[in-house]
């Protein structure tokens, strides 16, 4: 993304739709670590029927329900600023209902209706044979190698196979992830998909700082805080004392 | 049930497992493990399988169900009936007061006032459809549908569709419908209804009602009557209905066209939407106005929603929300300073905590705050990125013990039932 002298702007993709399972905190985030840091943000909340600007640096979408997913890939095909935006240099961080519909097809209904997506990420996502409902880990491998963890809440439906052109976002450690393969997420040039809730960049500051370094085009010093590091500790403590989870629903 | 001898007819059956509920609830109560329905509704459940139907059988029913408001608008409606009755009605009225709103929960409600010859419940989402079979209530209020405990309920429509299916199934022997026209998703839930009755709640949460549940269109949500957002589908036939009953501040318009303004003691707008839908219910089962009218003003802290209560030197009101559009309607009536919040991720609070970003926590800035409970560490990062100051202390009771004085205690299910425990209200 070229630097421009504004704000920078952080596109939160029709909420009504697609924000049922508090993906809408992942804008909150990214907004205030920029003002943490003295840069100027804002967020701007598109729904359904509005111009979606081409003049974000981030967009995001979030997790719904499968009628909401074809309504969601509807409207923004007809608008097609979301495409202005990734031609620019924008980043697309999508969750789950949101990370389905940027792959090229998803399926929705009781009869696996197969809907074409975004085709903004080279992933299929189809019915799996079991809902991965739960507290997941993953072990998320930035471009330079190095690697952090990534807690979340996933829960999903759809299993998402991912094709040559994207690469994983990360390697579950608990949890089901993409399809039970041992992958999560997938990159594919300054696009992001990934499962889990959380809100996602609320439990993993790194991963938002990652999508705003992505954005911006420039590392950002880090920002210490001792509460999120205090959730994160909870959280990683939790999900590997939880009994696995097959075992789990069978008791 | 193997063990139990084949020559026990039904009848006897439901009494032997009446009475070793009553035994199972003693015991808990002895162990001082809370008011033992629980465990009576399930030694019943078990014993006697077909105790719902036969505890239901040959008793007028009135009920209640909805994502919010469920325990206050039963305990609204059940008080306006008994007001009716006069002397009698204690004895004539049994209702799930406690707010156990599963099979189990409405089995021991029912099992200890065997003599009363009229229920009125709260039924939980999932109960309406059996209830609807098994009981032929006369008159049933559907409140609101919301996002409540995803990890459990994936698909809110899933709900609303088995609600539409069980009254289609019903016919002309179905309940009447008491709905609030302003929620999509009861609208068309109640569409196979024999009749409803609409109540124009002015109710504010509309962030579940993007899609027609009909057809899946983006409905329109433009000016309605008195100013309001009123929705419309622009794909097909469901619209907002025109309303039987308005609430428009503290006065419900009743289909006559007369205004009243029910005296009511339960606080917020929400109570008086949930009130105005208590009143049609009632008048729906042949309550007179001033009787039911009566019976509202007498409603102060339905299963400890709004009760005061003394945790040492700390006065504490207690407030139950347990999902977005509760704590919506809650924030703005808590105006102590200082606040505390409880959150808990224990079955019955939904697992995923993730629904913290749904609310606008971002109203409190200013005030002291406290995060509590199991996942407060979840919630004061919330906080942190919402510009309130706060600490934490995650032990309930400790919480409450730093702030003596006057509190609002604001919290999800699990916590509020231990408060209550605690303060001998439950």
């Amino acid at each position: 993304m070229s630097v421009t002298s504004g704000p920078v702007e952080i596109v939160l993709v029709y909420q009504s739709l697609l924000g049922i399972y508090g993906d809408q905190g992942n804008a909150v985030v990214l907004r205030q670590r920029l003002r943490w840091r003295g840069i100027d943000a804002v967020v701007t909340r598109v729904e359904p029927g509005d111009a979606v600007p081409a003049t974000g640096s981030v967009y995001l979408l979030g997790g719904g329900e499968d009628a909401a997913q074809v309504s969601a890939v509807r409207y923004l095909t007809e608008d097609g600023g979301l495409f202005r935006a990734m031609d620019a240099g924008a980043v697309l961080f999508a969750v789950c209902a949101g990370y389905q519909i940027t792959g090229r097809t998803f399926t929705v209904g009781d009869h696996d209706e197969v809907i074409a997506g975004l085709g903004l990420l080279d992933v299929e996502t189809r019915r799996g044979p079991v809902r991965a409902v739960g507290e997941i880990l993953s072990h998320w491998t930035r471009p330079d190698g190095s690697e952090s963890l990534v807690t979340g809440f996933e829960n999903h439906g759809g299993y998402t196979y991912l094709g040559a052109s994207a690469t994983p976002l990360g390697h579950v450690e608990i949890g089901l992830g993409n399809n039970g393969d041992g992958t999560e997420g997938a990159v594919q040039g300054h696009v992001v998909g990934t499962y889990p809730h959380g809100p996602v960049l609320a439990r993993n500051p790194e991963l938002a700082d990652y999508v705003l370094e992505l954005a911006l085009g420039r590392s950002l010093e880090p920002l210490p805080n001792a509460e999120i590091d205090r959730l994160r500790t909870e959280r990683l403590d939790w999900v590997r004392r939880l009994p696995p989870r097959a075992a789990a629903t069978c008791a | 049930m193997t063990t139990m001898p084949m020559s026990l007819t039904g009848r006897a059956r439901l009494r032997a497992a009446t009475l070793l509920g009553d035994a199972a609830a003693v015991a808990s109560r002895v162990a001082g493990k809370g008011t033992g329905a629980s465990i009576r509704g399930q030694v019943l459940t078990r014993l006697a399988p077909s105790s719902f139907d036969d505890l239901l059988a040959g008793k007028r029913v009135a009920a209640v169900s909805g994502t919010n408001g469920k325990t206050t608008t039963n305990h609204l409606l059940a008080a306006a009936i008994r007001a009716s009755l006069g002397a009698a009605g204690a004895r004539r009225v049994v209702t799930n007061a406690d707010g156990g709103n599963l099979h189990q929960g409405i089995v021991s409600a029912l099992a200890k006032a065997r003599s009363a010859d009229i229920a009125v419940l709260e039924c939980d989402e999932r109960v309406i459809p059996d209830l609807i079979r098994a009981a032929q209530p006369e008159v049933l209020v559907f409140l609101n549908f919301s996002r409540d405990q995803l990890d459990r309920n994936h698909e809110i429509k899933f709900l609303a569709r088995s609600w539409r299916e069980a009254l289609a199934a019903a016919g002309d022997r179905g309940p009447v419908i008491v709905a609030n026209a302003n929620d999509p998703l009861v609208v068309w839930s109640a569409g196979t209804a024999k009749q409803a009755i609409w109540v124009d709640t002015g109710a504010r949460w509309t962030a579940d009602a993007a899609l027609c549940p009909a057809c899946g269109t983006v409905l329109d949500w433009s000016d309605g009557p008195l100013g309001r957002p009123a929705w419309d589908c622009p794909g097909c036939e469901l619209t907002q209905p025109a309303a039987d009953y308005t609430v428009a501040g503290d006065d419900v318009t009743l289909p006559t066209g007369r205004v009243v303004t029910p005296s009511l003691q339960v606080p917020g707008a929400f109570n008086r939407s949930n009130a105005a839908c208590a009143l049609a219910a009632a008048i729906a089962f042949g309550v007179s106005l001033g009787d039911a009218l009566k019976g509202l003003a007498t409603v102060k802290a339905p299963a400890g929603r709004f009760a005061e209560a003394q945790f040492g030197a700390t006065t504490a009101r207690l407030m139950l929300a347990k999902n977005p559009a509760g704590w919506a309607e809650m924030l703005p009536l808590a105006g102590a300073d200082p606040v505390v919040l409880a959150i808990d991720s224990a079955l019955a609070d939904g697992e995923d905590v993730s629904w913290l970003w749904d609310v606008e926590y971002e109203q409190l800035a200013g005030r002291r705050v406290t995060c509590t409970g199991p996942r407060a560490a979840d919630l004061a990062v919330r906080l942190a990125y919402a510009g309130v100051d706060h600490d934490v202390i995650p032990d309930v009771f400790a919480a409450l013990a730093a702030h003596p004085g006057h509190v609002d205690v604001m919290s999800t299910y699990t916590p509020f039932q231990d408060l209550l425990l605690k303060a001998g209200l439950r």
